[in-house]
């Protein structure tokens, strides 16, 4: 049985399904479902999503066959038949792709059944069972790639050793999916790697069809895609690591140096990429050791987030700026094996510092996590309080931080405060970034 | 009109003559509706659009001091994560103290939707109570429970006893109508039913005689405004700065309000809206069930329609001559400050987007300030449109397009009509950018939209936009719509089908 949840950071599977199809390259997303769940879920896309906007075909674009009372007592699978003869007409695309909303699955529509009449046909139209009540957000990107992987991705025996497929960051859940992509592919580069990412930039579907000659599959996450890459496994025969989302410098050596291993690449390549990065890396950041060391840059932290972002936000503050996380929410719907897995990554810090980590989908829980981990003051005329301090979190947060007292950034979803183009905090690069955007917070008034 | 014994309002194919689906002339859609031909239209290909639920959230969201249980899956609650943080401002406009929004999803998952979710809905209320213990909590119910058969009412009167909130039962399952206007209704039935309880003497000691009579007489004075939650605060005090010249005290309802200030509404004279599809059903209530009269004619938007809005209120309390005043001091110095705009203005060519008496008001708007209305594009038709649309001048060439959303239909009349100017609601303004145009955003909760201070902000708005719209042109010189060519080539409306 499920647990209601305060103030849900992601949608349902029918919205992390409309999302990853709407950031993929000349694909047309048909909703099979009742009329305001594509502009429910938009909504929460554009607004929430750091100013996503409507994309190629979402917004009030998106075509949806908007069943109501009438279809869902005699059923909708002609209505469905319809809207994907007519769409085919109208929009403009390379694939064609259902996805179902709850009212279809719970009166029975055979979708794949009216789908299959379009493919026996030649026409390039999938489908995928994505009813709401199924799950969260990334449980819809994760079928939806089950789906591309199954269906759309050619087999071939012929491997190609310097090839790989990454994924793992999940589009418009993660703010800064196509900046973080982007970078993750040229430290690949880097390496020697030609990489699909299947949503970047520059990418079109011929990456995702031809992604099974690819030699590894690297999923940046410990829980978002995981099924797909079993799929994948299953199917193509290709394996998969999975790696932490890497910030900063310490987490993108370790980065660099997993998937070299994984990838046989010899030791001195990988270091040699790695001491250069590093180069690059405090080339810049040596601006900062007057101002952090002038004016006491340190914070004590507090970082809200997804599963990927948590742990690799925590990490970054601590290994990378030298603060104080001291605790870390993560917002999940996760089960006992996942919640194990990504404890072990708040552990061997190079600093020495391990947070305080829990599991918690409510956001007003937050502050009160707060409260358990840093003693009150008792009336104390000398109290260690919990200042200066600094909060990174969603939109949500920004209440928090003001009643902390502390700095603030949005960087998980929702995202509502910033508008987020090409930004990117993966990597070398986007630990930069987030310096800058951290710091300028700090510096901001004055 | 009596629905409020019923625990579920109707929707408003069954109680209007409304449609959501039609493309010609705006004479010929009152013509054809009044025959009933409308009833059975619908579209052979549609887009995704809002439901009942998200209309009735974006209301629902704006009350002071309540939490918002969503009833459903997790994903129906999605719209809420875009509005939070400006919620919160806006509702601080008006009440310095306010929270911001506060929601529960009750998270329903396959086991729920097989065992039913009455217990996640139980247990949201509780943990809504002790967690925040707000003057009400909101139910929204969605789809999936209306299907599996969850008695929200009956879980409600059995936890009601626990908490001191009063809870509030929505109902707007999504499906269930095409019309996502049904969510006036479906809000304001929750509130006649479970926020107006007016007792008698509660709350207010009469020590005298005299105080008696002059609280008898604020009353007779006292009106109250029905605001959308799409007006801005700005707009709301150009209404209250005109009902004030008249000396006449105003109650605001029902966005932003306290749960406790919808008791006040049965502490007026008369009720005011600025929408008549907002608010018949609230107003015909409030008339059959407390003898309140009401005046639903018309929407302060433009300069005509503004005077007479406050001509018809005026003529309620017999102050006609006070308002002509007004009217005409108002109206002059509006000229006045709209000379200089005239010019920029003269002979731009607008197309018009957004719900039905709004569009029609605006497209009168502009009409006076010199611009050519070459279409409307209206969320929904019902027939409190149709004075407003029989007394637009040019009514009888200017193509209308009742559509939620469906921007298919908008891009294949852009490329048609080749407006100079988009005006247009959120959500139908970004595709229209993409044909390259400049545009001017209304209904929003950040302009001036009302009165006559609306219909100078408005020039200004536009007088400043159409200076540089290199940003839309860039746009549309480089990005492109997801549409066949082909499809700029048929009827706009060829996906229409009347039906029988």
């Amino acid at each position: 049985m499920n647990k209601f949840i305060e103030r849900p950071r992601y949608l349902c599977t029918l919205s992390g399904a409309v999302a990853t199809l709407n950031v993929l390259p000349r694909v047309i997303p048909i909703i099979h479902g009742a009329a305001g769940c594509g502009g429910n879920i938009s909504n929460a896309l554009n607004g929430a999503g750091g100013y996503f906007g409507s994309g190629y075909c979402g917004g009030q674009a998106l075509p949806s066959s908007n069943v109501y009372e009438k279809e869902i007592v005699f059923g909708g699978e002609e209505r469905l038949a319809e809207q994907i003869t007519n769409t085919l007409k109208i929009m403009d695309g390379d694939l064609y792709f259902v996805v179902t909303a709850c009212m279809v699955e719970m009166i029975g529509d055979d979708v794949l059944g009216v789908v299959n009449r379009f493919r026996n046909e030649g026409l390039p139209v999938l489908a995928a069972e994505t009813g709401g009540f199924k799950g969260n957000s990334y449980a819809g990107y994760d079928i939806v790639l089950q789906t591309l992987f199954r269906e759309y991705v050619q087999k071939t025996s012929l491997k190609e050793s310097h090839t790989v497929n990454l994924w793992g960051v999940v589009p418009i859940q993660d703010v800064f999916w196509k900046g973080n992509l982007r970078v993750l592919k040229n430290l690949l580069l880097k390496l020697g790697f030609q990489v699909n990412t299947f949503f970047g930039e520059g990418e079109n579907l011929d990456n995702l069809k031809n992604a099974g000659s690819a030699s590894l599959n690297i999923v940046v996450s410990d829980t978002f895609g995981i099924k797909a890459a079993q799929v994948f496994e299953e199917i193509h025969g290709v394996p998969y690591i999975c790696v932490p989302l890497p910030i900063g410098a310490k987490a993108t050596d370790q980065f660099l140096q997993t998937v070299g291993d994984s990838l046989r690449i010899p030791k001195a390549k990988i270091d040699t990429v790695i001491a250069e990065e590093n180069a690059l890396y405090y080339s810049y950041l040596e601006r900062l050791a007057d101002g952090y060391n002038d004016l006491d840059f340190q914070r004590y932290s507090v970082v809200v987030g997804d599963s990927n972002y948590a742990p690799a936000l925590a990490r970054y503050l601590a290994d990378d700026l030298g603060w104080l996380p001291e605790l870390v929410v993560i917002t999940d719907l996760l089960n006992d094996e996942e919640k194990q897995l990504l404890s072990v990554r708040f552990q061997g810090y190079t600093s020495g510092i391990t947070p305080k980590v829990v599991f918690d989908t409510d956001t007003n829980n937050v502050s009160k996590h707060i409260q358990a981990h840093w003693p009150s003051n008792k009336s104390q005329k000398y109290y260690d309080s919990f200042n200066p301090a600094f909060v990174i979190g969603s939109s949500f947060e920004r209440a928090l931080a003001e009643e902390l007292g502390a700095g603030y950034l949005s960087v998980t979803y929702p995202v509502s405060n910033r508008v987020v183009l090409s930004r990117a905090y993966a990597g070398y690069e986007g630990g930069l970034r987030l310096t800058e955007d951290i710091l300028s917070v700090i510096v901001g008034n004055r | 009109m009596d629905y409020i014994k019923d625990k579920i309002p109707p929707v408003r194919e069954d109680r209007l003559r409304a449609c959501n689906a039609y493309g010609g002339l705006g004479c010929d859609l009152v013509e054809q509706s009044k025959k009933g031909c409308l009833n059975g239209t619908k579209r052979t290909f549609s887009q995704a659009q809002g439901c009942q639920l998200n209309l009735s959230l974006a209301i629902l969201n704006t009350i002071i001091d309540a939490v918002v249980i969503i009833h459903g899956p997790i994903g129906c609650s999605g719209s809420n994560l875009s509005m939070a943080g400006m919620g919160k401002n806006f509702q601080k406009l008006r009440h310095p103290e306010a929270t911001g929004l506060r929601w529960i999803s009750t998270n329903l998952g396959d086991a729920e939707v097989i065992n039913g979710g009455e217990d996640n809905l139980r247990q949201a209320i509780l943990h809504a109570e002790k967690e925040f213990r707000p003057s009400a909590i909101i139910v929204v119910n969605s789809c999936v429970p209306a299907i599996i058969g969850d008695d929200i009412d009956g879980v409600v009167a059995e936890v009601q006893n626990e908490v001191n909130a009063r809870i509030v039962p929505i109902h707007c399952e999504g499906f269930k109508t095409k019309i996502m206007a049904s969510a006036y209704d479906a809000v304001y039935h929750g509130v006649l039913r479970n926020l107006i309880q007016p007792q008698e003497g509660l709350g207010k000691v009469v020590t005298n005689d005299l105080e008696e009579l002059k609280e008898k007489y604020r009353i007779s004075r006292t009106v109250n405004v029905l605001n959308v939650s799409s007006m801005s605060r700005v707009d709301e005090v150009e209404l209250s700065r005109l009902l004030k010249a008249l000396d006449l005290n105003l109650n605001i309802l029902p966005c932003y309000a306290h749960p406790d200030d919808f008791n006040k509404a049965t502490e007026a004279a008369l009720n005011v809206s600025i929408c008549a599809t907002h608010d018949d059903y609230f107003v015909e209530h409030l008339k059959e069930k407390y003898g309140i009269p009401f005046i639903l004619r018309t929407i302060p938007i433009g300069v005509k329609n503004t005077n007479e809005w406050i001509l018809d209120i005026a003529s309620f309390f017999g102050l006609e001559k006070a308002a002509a005043r007004l009217i005409e001091q108002e109206n002059l110095e509006l000229e006045a400050a709209l000379a200089p705009y005239r010019e920029i203005l003269k002979g731009k060519r607008v197309l018009i987007g957004g719900g039905e008496i709004r569009v029609v008001a605006t497209a009168d708007l502009f009409q006076y300030l010199g611009l050519e209305v070459i279409g409307m594009r209206a969320y929904h038709y019902d027939q409190f449109v149709d004075p407003l649309l029989n007394d637009l001048s040019g009514n009888e060439k200017i193509p209308f397009n009742v559509a939620t959303g469906q921007a298919f239909e908008q891009a294949n009349l852009i490329e048609k009509l080749k407006p100079d100017l988009y005006v247009g609601h959120v959500g139908g303004n970004g595709p229209a950018a993409k044909h390259g145009l400049p545009i001017l955003p209304v209904f929003h909760q950040s302009n001036t939209y009302m009165g006559y201070a609306g219909v100078f902000d408005i020039a200004r708005r536009l007088a400043r936009i159409l200076k540089n719209s290199s940003f839309n042109r860039n746009l549309g010189e480089n990005v492109r719509l997801p549409y066949f060519p082909d499809w700029y080539k048929q009827d706009p409306f060829a996906y229409i089908d009347p039906g029988k």
